[in-house]
């Protein structure tokens, strides 16, 4: 209130009066937000970098007091479990998860969006419809398929299922629909042949849709509890989320804080990458829609 | 001689048929110009010639080679696009040099050849540019020099002119020109532009409905129009159109009337060979001379009179035009000495110049009178 009455001092009184309400309003909602978002991972920071047991005490604190306590929590997780085989598991599932999204996508989605070919309507159709199939429905078949392979407790049972992502033609496609087909024929009088004008024009040109997918692909494999879970029963398999997921269950013996750290561990990798792309992010989701 | 022959060339997108039975030839060297409304097939004819559309039927021979199942990179042509196609995540050189590299030729010889180009075009200093620095003319020249450097036989340009404003234009324009002397290679050009093609054709191509309606050296579409769509199309202001009545025809005149006038006009005319009496004459604005208050018509020339609606006053030219019916209305070209604010004219048409249009918009021309 008090910013409200100084500003009407200075300037015509009811417009701005109504404008700083609103704009305190926003902050306050806008940090409100914020808070919610942040607190749990504040939390879990908390609670690693503390002495064992200090966070949940009769005096508990809100802030971190014992770094050492933290790294030695970290390095216990790291070294005493299996918690660093799963995270280079988890790693490899998810750059070999981008690099087979990124490579099958961008290709169909050169054809879908440029040129023509018989069927053409019907495939994209096809692929689209399957966004609107939940995944629950389709893990039975894909797990059945998979078992038939031989792939139960493997990195391409873990990884080939994935790499057919509908959502990434599609924001693909809808990207690569905007360039123009002037560059493409241009390309094409210039001698380029099919694939160079994927590689040399195509790809170069769509690199921003391209970032943005992989760094969703990233999320969503590191996220994903629940296809780990079912194609590897094989603790020698397991990914982080499986790990943590251990750690979380029932009858572990560990006590809140090393299951913390061990979450705050599996947090980390999609947190940094977000931080460091999330412009990119919103600017290749933002493209993608009002480019097409 | 032929260089490029289009022969019989038909394409249809679907049941819409762009081109009918097109048939042409240009010879080598040759600055050819293809103008037309849009949607005459114009493009579609070119993107022919390049290799970016199959025709439906006909064969398109380049230096005596059919081209029809060549690959387009490997006939020889050269296209520059209306939106430029420069690829914007290269710099200057990396666009010029592309197709250079796509045909993995050696380093030194890709620099010699993009620099020789750069230095005809004047890009030597915006090389390392990228094409979002560059203004529409530099664009322009970049994308010109793309198809330099790989020293085609026949250079394609599709409406390059049209994304930059008028001075820039005319600019460009003239630096074509040039270009087209220095090289001396075979240039095709599309344009709806008639003053473009006016100013840069050796030959200039009138097409509409998918049809060549006339090719020819600018002025003689503009003195000797085949057609009345030719003659409306060529020539800026247009040219008037009225409608006439053929009310005798004896030896080597034909006498005229206007639509609604009893006044007889003499037309010398030889063979007059058509079944209707309705026709059109084509009179272009600055064969007509605006009458002064007390000046009569000559015997031999036409008398128009009406109201003026609209005047552009230009400076050197004043055109005005006049509904001398309901439903014609005429450009009649003028100064400031002749023309002074009435709001009522009389214009007398010489009719030596006339055209005379049949009801199917051919040209009759005069047996044995050559018309100018």
């Amino acid at each position: 209130m008090k910013i409200s009455v100084s500003a009407t001092a200075v300037t015509t009184p009811r417009k701005v009066r109504a404008v700083s309400i609103w704009l305190v309003a926003k902050w306050i909602a806008a940090f409100l937000v914020a808070l919610i978002a942040i607190l749990p991972i504040w939390w879990m920071i908390n609670v690693v970098f503390s002495v064992p047991g200090e966070p949940v005490s009769i005096n508990p604190r809100l802030y971190p007091t014992s770094l050492g306590d933290g790294w030695a929590k970290i390095s216990m997780v790291l070294t005493e479990t299996e918690y660093f085989r799963a995270y280079l598991i988890s790693l490899l599932y998810a750059l070999l998860t981008i690099t087979g999204v990124l490579i099958f996508g961008s290709m169909a989605a050169f054809e879908f969006a440029l040129f023509e070919f018989p069927g053409k309507r019907t495939f994209f159709a096809i692929v689209m419809l399957s966004l609107m199939v939940p995944t629950a429905v389709t893990i039975i078949p894909t797990y059945l398929l998979t078992a038939q392979l031989g792939w139960l407790n493997t990195m391409q049972g873990l990884v080939v299922p994935g790499l057919s992502s509908a959502f990434g033609l599609f924001l693909l496609v809808q990207f690569m629909r905007s360039i123009p087909r002037d560059m493409i024929e241009a390309a094409r009088l210039d001698g380029a042949g099919h694939f160079q004008i994927y590689w040399h024009v195509v790809i170069p040109l769509s690199k921003n849709a391209l970032i943005t997918l992989a760094i969703l692909t990233f999320i969503q494999t590191w996220g994903n509890y629940m296809w780990p879970l079912i194609i590897s029963s094989d603790p020698q398999m397991y990914t982080v989320g499986q790990v943590v997921g251990l750690f979380n269950s029932p009858l572990s013996h560990h006590t809140v804080d090393i299951v913390m750290t061990a979450n705050l561990l599996a947090a980390i990798p999609p947190l940094v990458f977000f931080l460091i792309f999330q412009r990119k992010i919103v600017e290749g989701v933002a493209m993608s829609g009002t480019k097409g | 001689m032929t260089f490029l022959e289009i022969a019989s060339i038909s394409k249809s997108f679907g049941p819409v048929n762009v081109l009918k039975d097109v048939n042409l030839s240009i010879k080598e060297g040759e600055f050819v110009v293809f103008v037309g409304p849009s949607g005459c097939g114009k493009s579609t004819l070119l993107r022919m010639i390049t290799g970016l559309e199959t025709p439906t039927s006909g064969e398109i021979k380049i230096d005596g080679e059919v081209m029809n199942e060549v690959e387009p990179a490997d006939r020889g042509t050269a296209m520059v696009f209306q939106s430029y196609a420069l690829y914007p995540h290269m710099s200057v050189f990396g666009n010029i040099s592309f197709g250079l590299r796509m045909a993995h030729r050696a380093k030194a010889f890709i620099r010699q050849r993009v620099e020789s180009a750069a230095s005809i075009l004047r890009l030597e200093s915006l090389m390392e540019r990228k094409p979002g620095q560059l203004s529409g003319g530099q664009k322009q020249r970049v994308a010109i020099g793309r198809a330099i450097v790989r020293e085609p036989k026949v250079f394609l340009f599709d409406e390059p002119l049209s994304n930059l404003d008028a001075e820039l234009r005319v600019q460009m324009r003239t630096e074509l020109i040039d270009l087209h002397k220095r090289l001396k290679t075979t240039m095709i050009y599309v344009t709806h532009d008639q003053v473009e093609a006016m100013t840069l054709a050796d030959k200039m191509v009138v097409m509409n409905g998918g049809h060549i309606q006339q090719a020819g050296h600018p002025l003689t579409l503009y003195d000797d129009p085949d057609n009345r769509f030719v003659a409306g199309f060529v020539g800026s202001p247009r040219i008037n159109f009225l409608p006439v009545s053929v009310k005798a025809v004896g030896g080597d005149t034909i006498g005229l009337s206007l639509e609604g006038s009893d006044r007889l006009t003499k037309l010398a005319f030889d063979g007059l060979d058509t079944d209707s009496d309705e026709m059109e004459l084509g009179l272009r604005p600055q064969h007509l001379r605006i009458l002064k208050d007390d000046e009569q018509a000559l015997e031999q020339e036409l008398l128009l009179e009406g109201d003026v609606v609209f005047v552009e006053q230009l400076g050197d030219v004043t055109y005005v035009h006049v509904d001398v019916s309901e439903t014609s209305r005429i450009i009649v070209r003028a100064d400031r000495k002749t023309y002074s604010g009435q709001s009522r004219i009389r214009a007398a048409a010489d009719l030596s110049y006339a055209m005379l249009f049949g009801p199917d918009g051919a040209r009759l021309r005069s047996r044995s009178l050559p018309t100018q």
